[in-house]
């Protein structure tokens, strides 16, 4: 656990593996994490299916003003849609800019 | 774990030291709210020179008025550490150094204790309270957000509403029990309407 990859240093979102089931924002202690997201029906099912939705994720921020780094939400993602990386937090100009997202972009096409 | 009252606490410490574990380990606490209405004070000692199990020594004091004595002139380490339950549960040290270890002096309250409830929280927006598949801000569609057959969840240390901060004003005031039971996060009872 000592190589730069796996030290404490910035928690990374694996977005494809996110479920958006707010385990992580609610197990933080800190309440860093926040979390948008809206339900999409499921395409493609068989004529006789009844209609499913599955979550897509809009919106994953940590704010780096309050994360004290303890990996509590690396430990609990059931999915390990999180992980340690090696490269440290930016130094911004204001608190606000400290607010990390993490999505890309918001899939603005499905709303 | 040896059990004694808190009137044999400090010669049962003496006699640990002299029968060879004079090693100070650790000294805690644990609030037994729920199970029992008092703080149980725990002491750990060594005995260095021979290959002996540590000795606990334990001893449990009334919730309302917790005070036992310093074990500190026997074992000087632990003075530290009843600085720390001192102002950390609210349990006098008869004997005890007064001043503060870790908090403010200003700072009242006793955080450690099950019933204290983080006030500032309870008026903050926690980003746990939505549920997957929810945007915006928490409570932005109303109680009952896109979920409304689930129970609204609260974060730990914040007490059920209904309990505690919102409670009706023609109840007493909740026991300290009940406080420290709904303060354990999860789901909370549905509001009456």
């Amino acid at each position: 656990m000592s190589s730069p990859e796996s030290s404490h240093r910035w928690i990374r979102l694996i977005e494809p593996a996110c479920t958006s089931c707010m385990i992580c924002a609610r197990e933080c202690p800190s309440w860093c994490i926040s979390i948008d997201s809206h339900t999409e029906p499921v395409a493609g099912l068989p004529p006789a299916a009844r209609d499913r939705t599955r979550n897509v994720l809009d919106r994953f921020a940590i704010d780096w003003s309050l994360c004290m780094y303890c990996g509590i939400c690396v430990e609990e993602c059931p999915y390990d849609a999180l992980e340690w990386v090696g490269d440290l937090t930016q130094p911004r100009s204001s608190s606000e800019a400290l607010v990390e997202e993490m999505v890309e972009k918001p899939s603005a096409d499905s709303v | 774990m040896t059990e004694v009252s808190p009137q044999e606490w400090l010669a049962a410490a003496v006699a640990l030291g002299r029968a060879g574990f004079d090693y100070f380990d650790w000294l805690g606490c644990v609030d037994e709210i729920g199970r029992r209405d008092c703080f149980r004070i725990v002491l750990v000692v060594r005995n260095l020179s021979a290959a002996a199990e540590p000795r606990m020594l334990s001893c449990s004091l009334p919730r309302d008025d917790p005070r036992i004595q310093t074990v500190r002139g026997v074992f000087a380490g632990a003075g530290w550490h009843e600085r720390e339950v001192a102002e950390l549960f609210g349990v006098e040290f008869l004997g005890g150094e007064a001043s503060r270890l870790l908090l403010n002096p200003e700072f009242e309250g006793r955080p450690l204790r099950k019933d204290e409830v983080l006030a500032a929280r309870t008026g903050m927006n926690w980003p746990g309270a939505k549920e997957p598949g929810e945007g915006g801000n928490p409570g932005e569609r109303g109680e009952e957000g896109v979920s409304p057959s689930r129970r609204r969840m609260v974060p730990p240390g914040v007490p059920d509403p209904v309990v505690w901060g919102d409670r009706d004003a023609w109840r007493p005031a909740a026991a300290p029990a009940e406080v420290a039971e709904s303060a354990g996060g999860g789901r909370v009872r549905r509001r009456r309407t």
